[in-house]
């Protein structure tokens, strides 16, 4: 499912504003991030590519049905 | 249901009911997770309001500051982080030291691809300035690193330049004839707010219908769809851009790119091309899948009979060969289709377009047109819109640059760039003697009611069912991109149904929904134009194909289509004659 896990998250929520979609947000308790839309994510790795502790694992597989134009 | 089934659904019936019966959620109670009678309200003033953090925003923002004007910048995302900015990899310099072909020629050059749809104002200047924008870039840091958000940041911070980040602008408010600003929401924060600006810069790039494959969920014409409800004419909305995406793993940009997001950028110089289209779509509507890209021979593909014309001096199959095979087969020995979203890319490279090596699926970009092909339409070679004080840079414009057609790798990215600057001069110096405008409270009043509207109700329609009905409707090959009336006639009651019952029932529990709605009825609204105007255009030409009128009409559609919202609320339609400005000519309304 698109953004996998969040692991060794230091809770800096660089990911959350670099996201393009608002799939990443920080949970209010452990103020660390949580995938809070994954239904969101467009899989462009922008999230892992930013995370400074390289925390964030991300699968090729989309969460939801996938329309395309022929099949 | 299979993996591959799971994975990749076509459009249509079979989607549809696919999605149906794997239960994403349609009507339902609206379970609030906030309190939207608690928003806080905030205003804020500025000279030139710039909306939008990508390639013509930086541009736009730096050049308003630079020419005197108190410059706000506003963003959905983060700067450099949103739209398609982050995924284009290759920008356009014509350099004149190192560059044999004049201005002249190639701009000439351009329109031939083109077959006249660009605009050879925009196109020119793109080239004249694309070098100017590029040596800044290179000051700032651009070419070290394959994220952007540090370089954007540099002129931006070094300036003092006001941003503010992951704000969505739902609406642009016009009051006696002019801009008067912008409000929107914040998605972190329980605040709405109201920009009072006396000019604003549209950056907001151009978007699609949330496809898989290309990393435009973000982007869903926003700013177009807010300057066509204030009355602005937009264009542009029967193109295509012809992206495929890989059949494995469909939605997944990263995967499907091939790493070429992890690249730092490099500059490209002159190759005028004709890439892009609906090549690929006809092969596929025609011989059916499976659907392989790749140099002359690689593919063992049937030939195909007929398509979109290419013309001879840009065919892939050479002249006189119109019916004669697949025209992916490049003259240079590389892909044609480019290498990355919206700029092109270098074979051999880390990042391989999707499809080169296996089977290709459609539709990865579907619901945008090639880059600067659609938005608003200009009255001038400044950026202005037909709303005194709103303009517009970038994808955002409907600038046709590069022409309805892929003609210049890397030249999407520099026309943000150069455009972006045009566009944050041009708005301070219609700033520079007008004052800050009033926004009534009656306006005021009427815009936040309609903007938190979907938190307010108690039951609805959840943005993500709406947003899959829509791309069941508008995303097959048959429907969008290998047109003909019938079936754009049938979709388009679709869309009309969306737009005349589901929009006014859209709910949101929380911001991030709310951002979906408002997301979801610009879609609705692109879709209802594209439709429209696809019926309209009853020839094929450059990436609008029409089955049933295959060839280009030289006599009637020597025009481009703007679109606009009638007195009586209706869309409607006119024709631009290619190479002039908007005229207030009598309006083509579809019936």
């Amino acid at each position: 499912m698109s953004i996998e896990s969040i692991d060794g998250c230091i809770g800096c929520g660089i990911c959350v504003k670099t996201c393009p979609t608002d799939v990443i947000r920080m949970d209010p308790v452990t103020n660390k991030a949580i995938i809070k839309y994954p239904a969101d994510c467009q899989i462009c790795h922008l999230c892992r590519m930013y995370c400074p502790v390289d925390a964030i694992t991300i699968s090729p597989e989309k969460s939801i049905p996938v329309i395309v134009s022929w099949g | 249901m299979s993996r591959r089934k799971f994975m990749g659904l076509a459009g249509g019936a079979l989607g549809m009911a696919a999605i149906a019966s794997m239960g994403v959620a349609g009507w339902a109670a609206n379970k609030l997770e906030i309190d939207p009678e608690a928003l806080e309200y905030l205003e804020n003033e500025t000279d030139v309001l710039i909306i939008g953090g990508g390639m013509a925003g930086l541009f736009a923002a730096v050049k308003a500051h630079d020419a005197g004007a108190k410059t706000l910048m506003v963003s959905k995302g983060r700067l450099g982080s949103s739209g398609e900015t982050p995924f284009a990899k290759g920008i356009f310099a014509y350099d004149p030291s190192t560059t044999e072909m004049s201005l002249d020629e190639f701009t000439d050059g351009v329109s031939r691809s083109a077959i006249g749809t660009n605009n050879p104002i925009y196109t020119r200047q793109m080239a004249e300035h694309s070098l100017d924008r590029v040596n800044e870039l290179r000051e700032w840091g651009f070419f070290d690193s394959a994220l952007y958000n540090k370089s954007f940041s540099k002129p931006i911070e070094e300036r003092n330049i006001d941003l503010l980040e992951r704000i969505v602008i739902t609406n642009l408010i016009k009051e006696n004839g002019k801009i008067c600003g912008a409000a929107g929401f914040s998605l972190d924060e329980e605040k709405v707010y109201i920009f009072k600006a006396k000019s604003v810069v549209l950056c907001t790039g151009a978007g699609g219908f949330k496809p898989n494959g290309f990393p435009i969920c973000d982007l869903t014409h926003d700013g177009t769809i807010m300057a066509y409800n204030i009355g602005a004419k937009v264009t542009g909305k029967e193109w295509n851009d012809g992206h495929p995406g890989q059949a494995t793993n469909s939605a997944a940009c990263f995967d499907g790119w091939h790493g070429m997001f992890e690249r730092v950028p490099s500059v490209e110089s002159v190759g005028i091309r004709h890439d892009l289209g609906v090549d690929l779509n006809y092969m596929a509507y025609t011989n059916g899948n499976p659907v392989q890209m790749g140099p002359p021979g690689a593919s063992e593909s049937k030939k195909v009979v007929g398509g979109p014309y290419v013309p001879a001096e840009f065919s892939q199959r050479g002249p006189d060969k119109h019916d004669d095979g697949p025209k992916d087969g490049p003259k240079d020995g590389k892909h044609p289709r480019g290498g990355k979203p919206g700029e092109g890319g270098k074979d051999g490279e880390a990042g391989s377009p999707p499809g080169m090596g296996g089977v290709s699926v459609g539709g990865s970009s579907a619901g945008m047109a090639i880059h600067k092909s659609e938005g608003l339409v200009p009255i001038n070679d400044k950026c202005e819109s037909t709303i005194p004080g709103l303009f517009a840079a970038g994808d955002a414009l409907g600038s046709y640059m590069a022409g309805a057609i892929y003609t210049q790798i890397g030249s999407s990215l520099a026309g943000s760039a150069v455009q972006g600057g045009i566009a944050g001069k041009a708005a301070a110096e219609y700033s520079a003697d007008k004052k800050i405008p009033n926004i009534s409270k009656t306006k005021i009043k009427e815009i936040k009611e309609e903007m938190l509207a979907p938190l307010h109700r108690t039951e609805g329609y959840s943005p993500a069912w709406v947003t899959q009905t829509l791309q069941g409707i508008m995303i097959p090959n048959f429907i969008i991109y290998i047109k003909k009336e019938g079936l754009l006639k049938a979709a388009l009651a679709y869309i009309e149904e969306l737009r005349d019952h589901h929009i006014p029932m859209l709910k949101a529990a929380d911001l991030h929904e709310l951002r979906l709605a408002h997301e979801t009825v610009n879609m609705i609204t692109t879709a209802e134009m594209k439709l429209k105007a696809s019926i309209l255009r009853t020839e094929s030409r450059c990436s609008h194909y029409r089955l049933d009128y295959p060839e280009t009409d030289k006599e009637n559609w020597q025009a481009w289509i703007n679109i606009f919202k009638g007195e009586d609320g209706r869309m409607k339609f006119e024709k631009q004659a290619f190479d002039s400005w908007p005229a207030s000519g009598k309006p083509l309304e579809y019936i």
